[in-house]
């Protein structure tokens, strides 16, 4: 049985807030041919598997997973679908070639979300239909639930707004130096603290926009990465958790799934001390709350002490742990279920030293953390290493 | 290869609209049930689990916690402290409310869990985390069997 799993190929297209010029289709092929270019490979001979992760409704139509194979070369070939985060597909595609029966797996993500037109109706239909979305028939539009977390979070920990708009500031700074961002910007947290308050303590630049875009990786065992061109990128850990739906019992101050898929990310890897084996994390920003209480979540930081580290540069490119040098969702843009892909990639491009002007110096070591965005208590962690 | 030729006019740009109708009748299910007729008659209902020595609201069958089979119904107070809270300046459309809404997590008091809810009869600058508050029923009458047969929490006073 392989013991190793590594990425040895990834593709990507542009993130930003349309992409009239292609179809949802053409956006996946597009992906899909860097990727494959990328690793050196045949979709139509070397490839043993296929995952995409989708959810119908951001689709736009039923039983999406019939509509894949054809734009990833994978017709008549072992494809499915994992409805969910793009790390989650990462992970399914991990544990296929550790089984043995696939050598090389493609993992696909993707978001055409600018199809849709009615987004909040869409994230609507995410809540409880008996026990709480009858509230939005007076009116709830459903990021009240972040504007809930974050003022729990902030409660229970002492951060403050001016903290959370610190991590706006840097990751869109971050975003300029990423040619492939969507939503970069160079801002001050006034910007961000007089932008309109929409759900207080949550403010308009506190989320972040979506974005369309796609992206593919090719993994392999270590025995078909030996054939390949790249040196792969190694996956040294993963895990996943997900807490209760009921909103009634959640933790609200806490993100407890990302406390619990770290965990078991860190155990496989080996990991006693995150802080000091991690180089860089990117996590889930979907919105600026998110990522203080996620770096916490995830051991990187003393829970109640990532506001005041971001304040003092701890995060920064040139900072002690730097988090979200893609520019995060902030900066690049929310593209759902393709989001954790977007910060795997990141990950590896930054190990692969490959990331351009935002390029880290002596990184052997990241993470890439997801959240399935509200209203869930769901998501993914992985650890790369070269 | 991907492409070899791209739209570069946008004037030429075709798409196709759609929409998705999708109807549904959700099944309360017998929790549920037990939970909104005792809405109806003005009672906010829990289930028990004994193993866990504690009272879930809303009620469910099963202990998330522990799995066991919860069979016993309790009525619970009507009464909570605002474990979180949002003022929220904006609808689901997007649109501008003529009037901040005030939308908070309740926790009932003696149990675990309570409410999502709307906050009224106070000022959204007064809200605090920890405040208490109380629901209020619709008239009788009105009553349909919903979450929103509570109109909203208000300070107790």
């Amino acid at each position: 049985m392989s013991k190793k799993v590594g990425v040895v190929g990834v593709g990507y297209t542009g993130f930003s807030s349309v992409t009239p010029d292609v179809s949802w289709k053409e956006i996946m092929f597009q992906a899909a041919n860097r990727a494959y270019h990328d690793a050196g490979i045949d979709p139509r001979k070397d490839v043993d598997s296929f995952i995409t992760c989708a959810e119908d409704y951001w689709e736009g139509f039923s039983i999406f997973d019939e509509f894949v194979p054809d734009q990833l070369g994978s017709v008549l070939r072992p494809t499915c679908t994992v409805t969910a985060d793009g790390l989650y597909g990462l992970i399914n595609g991990y544990m296929q070639i550790l089984t043995g029966l696939m050598d090389i797996v493609v993992v696909e993500a993707h978001s055409k979300i600018s199809d849709l037109l009615t987004y909040n109706d869409v994230l609507s239909f995410a809540i409880d239909p008996v026990f709480n979305r009858p509230l939005i028939d007076l009116g709830a539009h459903p990021y009240y639930i972040a504007g809930m977390e974050m003022k729990r979070y902030m409660s229970e920990t002492g951060t403050t707004e001016e903290q959370c708009a610190e991590v706006v500031r840097k990751n869109k700074l971050n975003a300029m130096s990423n040619p492939s961002a969507g939503y970069e910007a160079k801002i001050n947290i006034e910007d961000v603290l007089s932008s309109e308050e929409l759900f207080a303590p949550l403010k308009r630049l506190d989320i972040s926009p979506l974005a369309d875009g796609c992206v593919v990786f090719v993994l392999a065992s270590e025995e078909a990465a030996k054939k390949l061109a790249h040196d792969p990128i190694w996956i040294k850990g993963v895990g996943w958790a997900s807490e209760t739906s009921w909103l009634e019992n959640k933790e609200w101050g806490r993100a407890v799934y990302a406390e619990l898929a770290s965990r078991q990310a860190y155990k496989m890897a080996n990991i006693t001390y995150p802080k000091k084996v991690i180089d860089f994390a990117e996590v889930d920003d979907k919105f600026s709350y998110k990522e203080l209480q996620h770096l916490e979540a995830l051991g990187l930081c003393r829970r109640g002490e990532a506001g005041k580290s971001v304040e003092e540069g701890a995060f920064d490119v040139d900072g002690v742990l730097p988090v979200n040098t893609s520019g995060g969702l902030l900066g690049v843009g929310n593209t759902l279920e393709a989001s954790g892909l977007q910060k795997g990639l990141e990950v590896v491009l930054q190990l692969r030293k490959d990331a351009g002007g935002r390029k880290l110096p002596d990184v052997e070591c990241g993470l890439a953390q997801s959240w399935r965005g509200v209203p869930t208590t769901s998501g993914a962690v992985a650890i790369f290493e070269v | 290869m991907t492409f070899l030729e791209k739209t570069t006019d946008v004037r030429k740009l075709r798409h196709w609209d759609g929409d998705m109708e999708a109807q549904y009748l959700y099944t309360t299910g017998i929790a549920g049930d037990i939970f909104f007729k005792g809405i109806m008659n003005g009672k906010i209902m829990g289930s028990k689990c004994e193993k866990c020595n504690r009272i879930c609201v809303p009620p469910r069958i099963y202990c998330e916690v522990c799995f066991e089979r919860l069979n016993e119904y309790v009525e619970v107070s009507k009464k909570g402290k605002i474990h979180t809270y949002t003022i929220a300046k904006i609808d689901i459309e997007d649109k501008r409310l003529k009037e901040p809404l005030i939308w908070a997590m309740i926790k009932l008091d003696g149990v675990d869990g309570g409410m999502v809810h709307k906050v009224s009869e106070i000022a959204p600058k007064e809200v605090k985390i920890g405040l208490k508050v109380e629901a209020k029923f619709k008239n009788k009458k009105e009553r349909k069997g919903s979450i929103l047969d509570i109109e909203y929490f208000k300070p107790v006073k």
